[in-house]
């Protein structure tokens, strides 16, 4: 059962692929936890060490969802061998399901690499890699990749993307817009020198300076809530120039405030953590969205996808939605009625972007934009920085 | 109550059916001393699972409920100031010296207890369950962060207070917010997913005595097909039991077309919801049985067998 003689060892490598190959967050820590807890359950049973494993090492249901698979491969290496269990995503064969994976682990994670497997022969016991070889997964996913761009004639020029790189007039920009929108107050009480509650414990704190007599009182005020941002850009071919300003739109704003960032064409792309690096200051490239990039769109597809996959936990009062996109749909327009509808009902704003705004005389009537129009709140279109910066004033957010 | 069998009896014998994967995780909660952070859809059973975890160990539970703008105050401690300024104004003759004064009005006595620290001085370690905490913001959070790793809690007027012993603590959240890395690496991490079939046969069963076999096999697998509609509000464990009491109740043991319609409030609580199903009535169609179009119309017949399960009668 165990590819390497030792518990320690098995552990150790095992973990190092969990981290490497499918992006869990391992660290010394997680590593003594789970020797511990080997401790614990009978190491002859399979499902015990495998449930323990789970619960130590996972930390997310991503994480969760490809685990039982990372162990099938590791310590059952060899062909067809299903793994007695009922979570659904074992069921799928190695390669699937390691695609199904990156498509929900989403982009948070980075893109595998094929490289890592030479790193791993070098690991402890040397010879018996069998692990290493049945999880051949990556090879087989960088080819699932590649050829997934939508047109084949278009091949050359749909190249990963890089994240623009945004100045300071953009940061300055998502500042100013940040700054401005705040959804009320928040429901939390802090310290201020006027406010509009009294602070008995501050008071009372301080009235001991002058013998119990309260002469100075105290005040709580309640803080403003800052709203939660969701971007999604429309990466199809026809926005290619415009989706460079909204990605630097993203860009600036991750410099500021916390936003989740998606591209969609024919389909959905989360590429948060891309655009996190890149306001950090590292260049980075749109690697592993291919299929959200140059593709045509479907607009109302993509947001039922984020609705069901997302919606939960980045949806609520708080959350103002931006979508960029020129609202050229080659999908039902009752699906982006739909997914609109329940997008308006679960956020504060909805804001479309839209670059076709420019054009003089331009009127929303192509069937997606009309379908989408009665749930946009802000119909805009944001071409440089300082057009961003007004953007703030022409938003409402709904209470 | 060191292995995971054991913790599935005991869980059993109160009516609560845990997966093996469940009970491991609470093995190791237990035996490791980290607490654990159970996710998952609405209504399987998280909260519940800490009751019963307090009632097995024969331990006490202590809830912070999360919500927003919850702070350290609610959660840790107050004092108890009215009974403060009392002291002060009743104090003021007794001549003794500001410092004794101080010293008593921040004692112990005059500290109100909120959950965190309750949990971390009794004497005997209790469960703590702090539920629903993608509720609370960030801020929050990161408090939580610094109880969770320390276990200690440091009141300006009163010096550091030092777990007694470590409660076992079971976060619970749904998902309506990323949690951080930061919290979910301090925790043990349990996806509880909606129970397969004959799980939830068997929940059904130990928490509502008396259900037919029947009925509870409908149940389930209406629950099935249910919750793999596109819905908006997908209906949890709780809601099949409501279900199975509010048909027990009415005195049926079997769903019809015509029951599922009326009952089905028990179930969806979304509006639009009702309308997903109706379009997919032909899903359901085979689970409710041979379609009895002379009962809808013919007022009413009698349903139950009374327990006869083999006997069968002629319908109208």
């Amino acid at each position: 059962m165990y590819p390497f003689a030792t518990v320690p060892e098995n552990l150790a490598a095992f973990c190092r692929i969990l981290r490497r190959r499918y992006g869990f967050k391992i660290g010394p820590g997680e590593l003594l936890d789970a020797a511990r807890a080997l401790d614990v359950v009978s190491l002859a049973s399979e499902q015990a060490v495998r449930h323990a494993l789970r619960a130590v090492l996972s930390g997310t249901p991503e994480d969760a969802a490809v685990f039982d698979e990372a162990f099938a491969s590791f310590f059952f290496p060899g062909p067809a061998r299903v793994p007695r269990d009922e979570m659904p995503s074992t069921r799928r064969e190695p390669g699937s399901g390691a695609e199904g994976r990156e498509a929900d682990a989403t982009a948070a994670r980075s893109t595998p690499r094929p490289d890592v497997d030479v790193e791993d022969t070098s690991g402890p016991g040397g010879g018996a890699m069998t692990p290493f070889e049945a999880a051949e997964g990556p090879e087989e996913e960088a080819s699932v990749f590649a050829p997934s761009s939508y047109s084949p004639l278009e091949a050359d020029d749909v190249e990963a993307p890089e994240l623009p790189r945004v100045g300071r007039v953009w940061r300055e920009a998502a500042q100013a817009f940040v700054r401005r929108l705040h959804r009320g107050l928040s429901r939390r009480w802090r310290p201020a020198s006027r406010g509009r509650r009294f602070d008995l414990r501050r008071t009372l704190r301080a009235s001991l300076q002058t013998g119990g007599e309260a002469l100075a009182p105290r005040w709580l005020r309640r803080p403003r809530r800052a709203p939660r941002f969701v971007l999604l850009v429309d990466g199809s071919r026809s926005m290619s120039d415009h989706a460079r300003t909204a990605l630097k739109m993203a860009v600036a704003m991750a410099g500021v405030t916390r936003v989740e960032v998606f591209t969609f064409s024919t389909e959905l792309g989360r590429v948060t953590s891309e655009v996190r690096r890149a306001a950090a200051g590292e260049s980075c490239r749109l690697e592993g969205v291919h299929h959200a990039w140059a593709g045509g769109t479907s607009i109302g597809a993509c947001l039922r996808d984020f609705l069901r996959r997302f919606g939960g936990r980045m949806l609520g009062r708080d959350t103002v939605v931006m979508i960029a996109s020129d609202g050229l749909d080659v999908g039902a327009w009752e699906t982006l009625r739909s997914a609109m509808r329940e997008l308006h009902r679960r956020s504060a704003a909805v804001v479309w972007l839209n670059p076709l705004l420019e054009t003089p005389g331009y009127e929303p009537t192509a069937s997606g934009m009309r379908a989408a129009r009665p749930f946009v709140d802000t119909f805009a279109s944001v071409t440089d920085a300082a057009a961003f910066a007004r953007l703030s004033r022409l938003v409402r957010l709904r209470t | 109550m060191t292995d995971a069998a054991a913790i599935q009896g005991r869980f059993r014998e109160r009516g609560f059916i845990v997966d093996e994967a469940f009970a491991t995780a609470l093995q190791i909660m237990l035996a490791i001393e980290k607490p654990l952070l159970i996710e998952g859809p609405a209504g399987v059973g998280k909260t519940e699972s800490a009751k019963v975890l307090a009632e097995v160990l024969g331990t006490e539970l202590i809830r912070l409920q999360c919500y927003e703008g919850l702070d350290a105050m609610a959660a840790l401690y107050e004092w108890n100031y009215p009974r403060q300024m009392l002291h002060a104004r009743l104090s003021e003759a007794d001549g003794s010296s500001l410092d004794a004064r101080e010293a008593y009005m921040f004692s112990e006595k005059f500290l109100l207890k909120r959950p965190l620290l309750e949990a971390i001085t009794r004497e005997r370690p209790p469960v703590l369950l702090i539920d629903e905490v993608d509720r609370a913001d960030e801020a929050f959070e990161a408090f939580l962060l610094e109880v969770l790793a320390e276990w200690q809690v440091t009141i300006p007027e009163l010096g550091t207070i030092r777990a007694t012993h470590k409660p076992h603590v079971i976060l619970t959240s749904n998902r309506t917010r990323e949690l951080s890395d930061a919290l979910r690496r301090r925790c043990l991490f349990l996806w509880l997913p909606y129970p397969s079939l004959d799980q939830e046969i068997e929940i059904l069963h130990a928490r509502v005595p008396g259900l037919s076999d029947r009925l509870a096999h409908q149940i389930a697998r209406l629950m099935e097909v249910l919750r793999g509609l596109p819905l908006q509000k997908a209906p949890g464990v709780a809601e099949s039991l409501d279900w199975a009491m509010a048909l027990m109740s009415l005195h049926r043991d079997r769903l019809d077309a015509s029951l599922l319609s009326q009952t089905l409030g028990c179930v969806l609580k979304v509006h639009e919801d009702h309308d997903v199903v109706h379009e997919h009535d032909a899903a359901l169609a085979p689970i409710l049985g041979s379609a009895t179009p002379g009962l809808e119309s013919g007022g009413y017949s009698l349903e139950t067998d009374f327990g006869f399960g083999s006997v069968s009668k002629p319908r109208a």
